[in-house]
């Protein structure tokens, strides 16, 4: 599960010092354990910025935050925990993120290679997710032969393979047709109700009311709605 | 499904390193270092053998040896030359191990190099004894002044001074060579980190990803470091296999320095024998050391370099 409490971030380093107003701004709100959640506002709100954080991409400035038993801050843990439990985050980038030299099925892999799976294993669960996504015929492809949905149907199938905890998309359906959308949306719902937290930032008014869920709704940074606190 | 390691995780190093001018830099740093190791080694081994050698050594010159004793002190001097007179005295004194004089051909051969082949007879030359004194002894005052007694303007010269000289020498020549050393291993592993940071800029991205999948630092920073480590023990290999022959033409120069025959005129079978074990065997060694140490400060240094970068990574 994950819980959020009067979360502050804002672009820069610890270091360097921030910039200007923050990107986020006492957000709290929390998702338990199997929840899904649409993340919605306007552009610039701050929804690719709290699914970075929730990523573990950067660490909050302020503020408390408990992802999946761990707690992130205000006091982060070791970093070698903070990789463990990356491990059980799967993340859909907006633009998806490959690897230009490696395959479809290298690509997918990489989470289950990371963990040290067994090859065969890593085979048979590659095949089945390119399977679900539909890019079976594909898997010996480089990325850069891809069109741009087929690229983000292999960054979904890479986030879900390792069967994580918690899977983070950000505009998943972007460069999907209609129906590959309903259906990827369909999937990760159906992973919800088998105990996984998944939490979608999206602007297709047709998946949000096909698929009716609760909704944090972020506005300049600040949380103005959310279900579940 | 690609099965090569290097292509599982888009890390693919073999293509973000500048390979070729890695070995070729770490095999300069290791040629001169193995340049460095054998000159203090042999620098030592010389000052070893020197000093062996004048342990206990007193070269006494008599000038004017055929000439009478002149003051006997007691009755071995009596009717005696200089020259035999202060030989009977050495070899009566319990100190004194051996004494013998140098024999003219001795003198001859030691003069040569100055004096030419003829120049020894127009000269007369004192007599040289060469005296062994026991462990830890010498010639008192008193010992002195009796043989200056008997041969007036006899120098004596305790050769043990000379043995801190050289002690000295070869101390100096081996901090030297730590300081050359340490330059050379630094000079390693400067190069080395500015390898390892130009390939973590090619690979920015490809390490961003595996990080954000949960990549461990250790992880990361082992696969630089497996890849370094190989280009350090590749140059290492290459630098020593250059140096070997360089060296060992050095040994066959200086053999005669160290008590062997000279080799620069050898023939090509002694010369394919030196090579394959002409080099003495704490050369041998250390040479055999230095690629694994280039492959260790090449490991070493890109762990540590790629941790440290990951450090602004959360």
């Amino acid at each position: 599960m994950i819980y959020a409490r009067n979360l502050n971030w804002s672009h820069g380093t610890r270091r360097r010092g921030t910039s200007g107003e923050p990107t986020l701004s006492g957000v709290t709100f929390s998702v338990p354990a199997g929840g899904f959640r649409w993340l919605l506002g306007p552009s610039g709100a701050g929804k690719s910025s709290l699914l970075r954080l929730l990523h573990l991409e950067s660490l909050p400035r302020a503020g408390e935050l408990t992802i999946l038993g761990t707690q992130v801050s205000p006091v982060p843990p070791r970093r070698a925990i903070l990789s463990g439990l990356r491990r059980r985050i799967g993340m859909v980038h907006q633009h998806p993120r490959l690897m230009p030299g490696l395959s479809v099925a290298d690509n997918v892999a990489l989470p289950l290679r990371l963990i040290r799976t067994p090859e065969s294993t890593v085979r048979e669960e590659v095949g089945a997710i390119l399977e679900w996504v539909g890019l079976s015929e594909r898997a010996e492809a480089l990325p850069g032969a891809l069109s741009g949905g087929e690229q983000q149907r292999v960054a979904i199938a890479r986030a879900v393979v390792p069967r994580p905890a918690l899977i983070l998309a950000d505009e998943p359906t972007n460069a999907q047709e209609d129906t590959q959308a309903l259906r990827i949306v369909g999937m990760l719902r159906e992973l919800s109700t088998m105990g996984t937290t998944v939490i979608i930032a999206s602007h297709n008014e047709t998946l949000i009311r096909r698929f009716e869920a609760p909704a944090l709704i972020l506005s300049s940074g600040r949380l103005t709605e959310a279900s579940g606190v | 499904m690609s099965d090569a390691r290097n292509r599982r995780d888009g890390l693919a190093l073999a293509g973000a390193l500048p390979d070729r001018t890695l070995i070729a830099m770490i095999a300069a740093m290791a040629f001169l270092a193995s340049l460095t190791l054998a000159g203090a080694l042999g620098a030592r081994s010389l000052s070893l053998r020197w000093a062996a050698g004048a342990a206990g050594l007193v070269t006494v010159q008599v000038p004017q040896p055929d000439n009478p004793a002149s003051a006997p002190p007691s009755e071995t001097a009596t009717g005696k030359t200089r020259a035999e007179a202060a030989l009977a005295l050495l070899g009566t004194l319990p100190e004194t191990m051996s004494v013998r004089r140098l024999s003219a051909t001795e003198l001859d051969t030691l003069l040569r190099p100055w004096l030419g082949v003829s120049g020894t007879a127009a000269l007369p030359l004192p007599a040289v004894i060469e005296v062994h004194m026991h462990p830890g002894t010498h010639l008192d005052a008193g010992q002195e002044t009796a043989l200056r007694d008997v041969a007036p303007g006899t120098l004596i010269e305790r050769n043990d001074e000379w043995r801190g000289r050289l002690a000295g020498l070869a101390g100096s020549l081996e901090l030297c060579a730590a300081l050359a050393l340490a330059a050379v291993s630094f000079v390693a592993v400067a190069v080395t980190g500015m390898a390892t940071r130009l390939g973590l800029g090619v690979r920015r991205d490809a390490v961003g990803i595996l990080h954000g999948l949960g990549a461990a630092d250790g992880y990361i920073a082992g696969r630089f470091g497996t890849r370094l480590g190989a280009l350090g023990l590749a140059g290492g290999l290459a630098g020593v296999i250059c140096g070997f022959p360089v060296l060992t033409l050095l040994y066959g120069i200086t053999a005669p320095l160290y008590g062997g025959d000279a080799t620069l005129t050898a023939s090509v079978d002694q010369v394919r024998t030196l090579i394959l074990g002409g080099l003495p065997r704490p050369v041998l060694i250390g040479l055999g050391i230095i690629p694994l140490i280039a492959m260790c400060l090449g490991w070493s240094t890109a762990r540590i370099i790629v941790r440290l970068w990951l450090r602004r990574l959360p």
